[in-house]
Order: structure tokens, then sequence, then C-alpha cells
């Protein structure tokens, strides 16, 4: 059945993922004194920056909302989006920084998708843990939605799966690619509601953000973790149906080229 | 296929497409459909052979013929552009020894992963690993990163990943040539004891070693197989029709 084929093929490579995977983990942070420390560090100077900047250096208010609230609000969009743009910055160079194992043994290129993505997840899901963590200390609760999280979390990493594969294959035909994500990624970032949620946009803008299916895993995750809500059904269903649909054609269109794709790079 | 065959080659053909500028690529991908922008460069054509379970064959040609290329195929890491190449059983392919090491991890870890490209579970890698560091005998050089090593234990290594991998079908180019006395007279041990069970493919420039080894030799020739068989007779006239093309140019 083609809807499961490329499960069925990380199934198969599962335990060279999983090898590549940790040690890709374990060498991030070789050579530094702290280690993992760093991990959590990172995202909790970054949490506690947004908070300060937007909350007192540079308030936005926004009605009935809490500082913390609010800080909240933007660490969950950034987690998302940070996520989102490390992979599509990495995409396109995947394959030619793998390149000694793609061309010289009998590597499954397609894995390096799952393995960068599994890479990405594991970051996002340290810097989720310290919004988690940042809720309970400021809020001294957490919704019982936040059990919800990981259906939405799933199809997000779908889409994901799929972009990374099709950048994957464009970015081993032309270096250009790399290049034009450097523009993209940045503009998408405006596109995206980070430093402001939708009930704050002029509503005949609205729409045309919603296209953006990054923001609007931001918003359910949001609705989940923050507010303590149910994400809209129909908004829900729309984001899996076209993550599944992004993550089989990103594979299919990987599987074509990959033939070609090892004699070009 | 029949029973006992274990690669079977029909009609193989590589084509490599040569662009004449770089974008081309992209445009072929994109607009491949419609127009091509490339032109082809046959390096294989019509390979047909087959291999029975047990064989030894060893594989001869000048550079450039397209030996390391057919191995490649055999091995599923290059797609053929004609023909059909079936394989039975795990292989373990010691080309270009060493090339898919990262230079950044150590010896251990490229182990791991080499295990898990060859396909082992990873507690049966683990279960190697003193094997592996047995057989390559690099001392506490496995701890250290692969961009430390010499060429000698690049190959050490690669070789004895492979040789502990449970492999049906063992794959060699020109492995031997890297390591020292020493090291090559324990893989051709390994490679004696490897025969009583599996199948070898091997390319070599030392014809004499071929010529102990193999049961059957193929000799690829601009990218046809230009015989099939016997050893002795092929490598004799291998070894004329090489030093006739280049005792003209000496003289």
């Amino acid at each position: 059945m083609y809807l499961t084929v490329p499960f069925e093929r990380a199934w198969h490579h599962r335990e060279l993922i999983r090898a590549v995977v940790r040690r890709e983990l374990k060498s991030r942070f070789r050579g530094s004194l702290l280690g993992w420390v760093w991990a959590i560090a990172a995202p909790l100077v970054m949490l506690i920056a947004y908070t300060f900047i937007f909350s007192i250096a540079l308030p936005v208010q926004a009605q009935n909302i809490s500082i913390t609230e609010y800080a909240g609000n933007i660490f969950c969009g950034l987690i998302v989006f940070s996520l989102f743009s490390e992979l599509a910055y990495r995409a396109p160079l995947l394959l030619h920084e793998h390149s000694s194992f793609v061309k010289k043994s009998i590597f499954p290129s397609e894995a390096i998708a799952w393995i960068a993505s599994i890479r990405g997840f594991v970051y996002a899901g340290i810097s989720f843990v310290v919004l988690l963590v940042f809720r309970l200390v400021t809020a001294h609760w957490l919704p019982g939605t936040v059990l919800l999280t990981p259906l939405v979390i799933l199809p997000f990493a779908l889409m994901m799966l799929g972009i990374v594969w099709f950048l994957m294959g464009l970015g081993a035909f032309t270096k250009d690619v790399a290049h034009l994500m450097v523009s993209i990624v940045p503009i998408m970032m405006f596109a995206t509601p980070i430093f402001y949620t939708l009930d704050q946009i002029p509503p005949q803008i609205v729409p045309w953000l919603k296209l953006n299916v990054v923001g609007d895993y931001i918003e359910m995750l949001r609705a989940l973790v923050i507010q303590g809500q149910l994400p809209s059904p129909i908004m829900y269903v729309v984001c899996v149906v076209v993550s599944y649909g992004i993550f089989l054609s990103g594979y299919g269109f990987f599987m074509r080229y990959k033939s070609v794709i090892v004699d070009v790079i | 296929m029949s029973s006992d065959v274990v690669i079977s080659c029909r009609g193989v053909g590589k084509a490599f497409q040569l662009y004449s500028h770089y974008n081309d690529q992209l445009k072929q991908a994109l607009l491949g459909f419609w127009k091509n922008f490339y032109h082809q460069h046959w390096v294989l054509h019509d390979v047909t052979f087959d291999v029975r379970k047990n064989e030894r064959i060893g594989i001869i040609g000048r550079n450039g013929a397209g030996k390391t290329t057919l191995l490649q195929i055999i091995c599923g890491i290059t797609t053929p552009t004609a023909g059909k190449v079936e394989v039975k059983g795990r292989i373990a392919p010691i080309l270009a020894l060493g090339a898919g090491f990262d230079g950044s991890l150590t010896g251990r870890e490229n182990a791991r992963i080499g295990g898990a490209i060859l396909g082992l579970k990873r507690n049966e890698v683990e279960r190697r690993l003193p094997g592996i560091a047995d057989f390559a005998e690099i001392g506490p050089f496995l701890d250290q990163p692969v961009k430390l090593y010499s060429s000698g234990m690049v190959a050490r290594l690669a070789f004895a990943i492979c040789a502990h991998a449970d492999a049906d079908i063992l794959i060699v180019d020109e492995a031997l040539a890297v390591g020292d006395e020493a090291f090559q007279a324990k893989c051709e041990r390994f490679i004696e004891e490897f025969a009583r069970t599996g199948t070898i493919l091997m390319v070599s420039h030392s014809l004499d070693y071929l010529r102990g080894l193999s049961d059957r030799v193929v000799w690829i020739d601009e990218g046809k197989v230009r015989a099939f068989g016997e050893p002795a007779p092929i490598i004799a006239e291998y070894r004329a029709a090489i030093l006739g093309q280049t005792a003209p140019a000496r003289a």
C-alpha cells in the first residue's frame, strides 16, 4: 500500500537510523564542558530574553493576557518555527554533508531525512519541556489538553519529513536551493504568528495567514498548552490531510530521483 | 533465477548523464519529461553473467573499464540504466575501503554505524566489537577519531567490520593493496575461510593472486564482458592484451 511505504522503509532501517541519530546527538556537544546543559540553557536564556524584551522593554500589549502568558505564546511559536527553519536551512545541504555515506556505502539515502528530523525534534522536545516547566512555575497549572499535544506534533513531524525530502532532493541538483532558503525562511517568519497571535491581526488578513500551515500548528499547540482549549476540528483535519499529502509527495519526489541523485552529488 | 544463483546480471548497462552546465541537472530533474539536457556516456553495456553460491569470482580489466561501477550496481549503491540485477543474501562490500567513514567519529562509532549499514542489529554489533578490534589490530586508536588514522589503519578497520557482518556475499574492490604484508596475509586467510560458506566477488590487479583464488574470472573491457570462465587462459590472454598495447608505446 503506497500510503504506508515510507514507514515500512524506515522501520526496515530502524537500527541504522537509531545508530546515526545516537552519534549525532552525542557528537553535538562533544568537546564542550557542560555538554547537555547547553541544550537546556539555550532555550531557557531565549525564553527569559523574549519575556523581557516583548513585555518590559518593548511592550506589545494584548488584551487580558499576562506577561508570562505572552512570553509563553512567543516561546511556543519560536520552538515550532526554529525547528522548521533549522530543517529548511539544513535539508538542501544534507546529501552533500553525507556524500561519503551515500556514494561509497550501501546507505539508504532516504533515511537521512528521518535522521535529521528526529534530531531536530529531540532538541525541540527539550525546549518544549522547558516551556512546560515555565508554565507550571508561572501559572501554577498545566491544562489537561497538554496530553493531546502528540496528536498535533505527529502530523507536524510528517509534514517536516516531506519538506526535508523535497528540499534534500532539489538541493542535490543545485546549490541555489540553500541560498533560496536563506531568503525565504525569514519572510516566512513574519508570515507566521510567532510574536503575535491571530486575534491581534486585522481580520481581512487572517485567512491568508491561515494558509501558512506552520502557523496553524503553532496556533493549535498554543491552544493545547497555554490556553487549555481544543483547536478547531476543521483546522486540525485540514492540517493533518495537508501534512500527510506533503509527507507522501516529498517521499515520492525523493525516491523518484534517488538513483539520479547518487550520480550527481 | 535458479536456486543456486546468488547474483544474476541480465543485460546490465550504466550511462552517466554528462551535463555541460551545472544547472542543467536541475533543469533535467524538473523538465526532464519534456526535453533532455544531458548527453549520455555509457560505461557499461549489456553485462550478463550469473554467480552461483560459494563461487569465487575474479574481476579483471584496465582502469576505467567499468569494474567498480559494476560492483556498485551489484551492491545497490547506484542503479543500472538498463537491464536487471538480482541478488540473494546479505552483501558486505569492501569498496574503496573506509571511504564511507566519518572522520570526526572514533573507529568504534564508525564500526557501530558501519555495522548498522550492513544490516546488523545494535546488540549484534556490540557483541562483535571485540572481534572487530582484534581483527583490525589498531589498538588504542579504535577510540580515536578516524581522521587521525593512516590509510592502512582505515583499511584494517573497514575490512574488520565487513569480516564480522555475517555476510553471504563479500565484494572486495582492490582492498588488499593498502594494508601491510601481515594484514594482507590475514585478509587472504579470512577470504580463504569465507569462501567455504560464502560467495566472493573480487576486483584485483594482482593477477597471480586472482588466478589462485578464483573459480571463474570476468574480464571487463570498455564496459563489456570480454571473457568469462576459466581463470588461467583468460588471465593469460588479458596479460597479453594489456602488455601488447602498452609495449609499443614504450618503444
